[in-house]
């Protein structure tokens, strides 16, 4: 999707060309003030610490329940809490509540129970709004609106965040070109193929600049290339200070991108910690033991 | 809310194909074939030519029919395809939600109002005789029927369900209401049974907008149009406040 460069050398170039990309975008702050360009380009060690007003974490659930009656439950009680600026990640087997955990965080699922603080803002509730603000959601399943073109739909999106059209459009642009998505401008989403919706999916949830992005098993029946290039992606956007939460089935992926992991199992949080913790802590010598152990059959 | 009605506005437009020239041409259609062909052999009804006592009705039947499809359309293809999640995700609220989606409906059933009558002037001289009479029926009916169609799209689990609805409730209602014949001309039960029907009341509105007498009081009808839309539009918002078919 860049410039193709020798195979030995792609990753480490790509991710370095996706960086220049995403800093001269000015990262998450945006492009237009020299502040913002340099906070997006400083080295991360000396940049000014982005704290909440209240030193809130990024995400705090606190007994999370949902069913869905006929005694299912998804999520039971669930306790999390994501610092900011981190870059977690949660795995669980299909059914264990991921996606019912994250569609509570972003305002699609409503819990029965418990409370879900996004920066210090409730997730529901009379400052909802204000939380949503603050998250760019790229779901599992790639449901794009097929009947606008692609740099109307980032648009839209934007504006749906409540930016003005004309920003919107400047940043649909950019992510476009950041995400090499220019050509592809005024097709179609069913014109695209698999790799460009995903794409696509992750421009849209990048366009209003959250804090925190919510990834929902973004690799998923991706090919090896593209499970690469976007993890690099994702690392850039780490760097510039963005909370990341992602969830995978990949146990690869949460050591290779995450610094910390929490199982989920039965709806509820089984164990959590960064990857070497809790490989000591289990006595395992791969995360994948240490899942085996807390989540297995 | 402005960039998720324009979205509505604008995939009626570029659908216009099928989302406007279809029920013109069938309005045409009903006025050349009902009002002019068989118009000389029908006499006057409540003192007007025949072909001008069927437009009003025939407006506000495309006017709902259409407002009711787009939006139990619109939203239903969203929740189906999925993308509805995006909007649905976003800071925007219950009112601002509903209030995009029922810019599609209303502004593609208006337009198709508008256009039934710009063509039905070409084959019959009917008269204004109450503008504002004639607006607050279509923009009534309009409202009304888009809410309706919202709260459909939302409570739908197939494409079926929305066919029962437009196909074995809304049409029947719409063309027992009077649209092609006076209500006087009906025997009981017929007659009480189109009292009960309020759809009757939304094309009588419409009718004495236009010819500018009618079967019932204006007050009456115009106020039951206006009261089942703002009783829909209520219904509608009560929907997207409970997140009914976008939130589980």
């Amino acid at each position: 999707m860049f410039s193709t460069p020798p195979p030995a050398a792609r990753s480490s170039a790509w991710a370095a060309s996706i960086r220049i990309a995403w800093s001269s975008l000015g990262g998450r702050h945006g492009l237009c003030s020299s502040a913002a360009f340099e906070a997006g380009s400083r080295p991360r060690a000396l940049r000014s610490p982005v704290v909440d007003r209240d030193g809130a974490p990024a995400l705090l659930c606190e007994g999370v329940t949902k069913g869905f009656g006929a005694g299912v439950t998804a999520l039971a009680g669930l306790d999390l809490e994501v610092p900011e600026g981190a870059f977690f990640g949660l795995l669980g087997p299909n059914g264990a509540g991921k996606t019912t955990l994250i569609r509570s965080i972003v305002g699609l699922t409503r819990p029965d129970r418990g409370g879900i603080r996004v920066f210090g803002l409730p997730a529901w509730g009379e400052h909802a709004a204000e939380a949503r603000k603050a998250i760019g959601y790229a779901p599992q399943d790639v449901a794009l609106d097929r009947f606008v073109p692609v740099r109307e739909s980032l648009m839209l999106h934007g504006r749906y965040f409540g930016m003005p059209r004309a920003e919107a459009r400047r940043r649909a642009d950019d992510m476009l070109m950041a995400f090499d998505l220019t050509a592809k401008a005024n097709s179609y989403a069913h014109h695209l193929s698999g790799g460009m919706r995903r794409r696509l999916l992750l421009a849209r949830a990048l366009l209003h600049r959250p804090r925190m992005v919510i990834l929902d098993e973004p690799t998923a029946g991706v090919d090896l290339e593209l499970r690469h290039d976007l993890w690099a992606y994702i690392r850039s956007l780490h760097a510039d200070g963005t909370t990341i939460l992602l969830t995978t089935h990949y146990i690869e992926e949460a050591e290779a991108l995450c610094e910390r992991v929490a199982f989920i199992r039965g709806g509820r949080i089984a164990a959590e910690g960064a990857p070497s913790d809790l490989r000591e802590r289990f006595g395992a010598l791969r995360l994948e033991d240490v899942y085996l152990q807390v989540v297995g059959r | 809310m402005g960039a998720l009605a324009e979205r509505e506005v604008l995939r009626v437009l570029r659908l216009w194909t099928q989302t406007i020239a279809p029920p013109v041409v069938a309005a045409a259609l009903f006025i050349v074939v009902f009002g002019v062909a068989l118009g000389a052999s029908i006499r006057l009804i409540e003192g007007f030519p025949y072909e001008e006592f069927v437009v009003p009705g025939l407006v506000l039947m495309g006017v709902a029919t259409s407002a009711f499809g787009n939006n139990a359309t619109s939203i239903y293809q969203a929740r189906n395809d999925g993308f509805i999640e995006d909007p649905a995700s976003s800071p925007m609220s219950a009112s601002q939600l509903l209030l995009g989606y029922l810019a599609g409906g209303v502004v593609r059933s208006l337009l198709i109002g508008a256009l039934t009558l710009a063509v039905a002037r070409a084959f019959v001289a009917y008269p204004v005789e109450h503008p504002w009479a004639l607006a607050s029926a279509l923009v009534g009916t309009s409202l009304a029927f888009s809410a309706l169609g919202t709260v459909v799209g939302l409570y739908s689990t197939g494409w079926e369900q929305q066919n029962v609805v437009g196909n074995l409730v809304i049409q029947p209602l719409v063309f027992l209401g009077g649209v092609f014949y006076s209500i006087d001309a009906l025997t009981e039960p017929w007659r009480s049974l189109t009292y009960a029907d309020p759809i009757f009341y939304m094309v009588v509105a419409a009718r004495h907008g236009m010819l500018g007498s009618s079967e019932v009081p204006l007050g009456l009808s115009v106020g039951v149009t206006l009261g089942l839309a703002a009783a829909m539009l209520a219904w509608s918002w009560w929907t997207f406040v409970r997140g009914v078919g976008i939130r589980t």
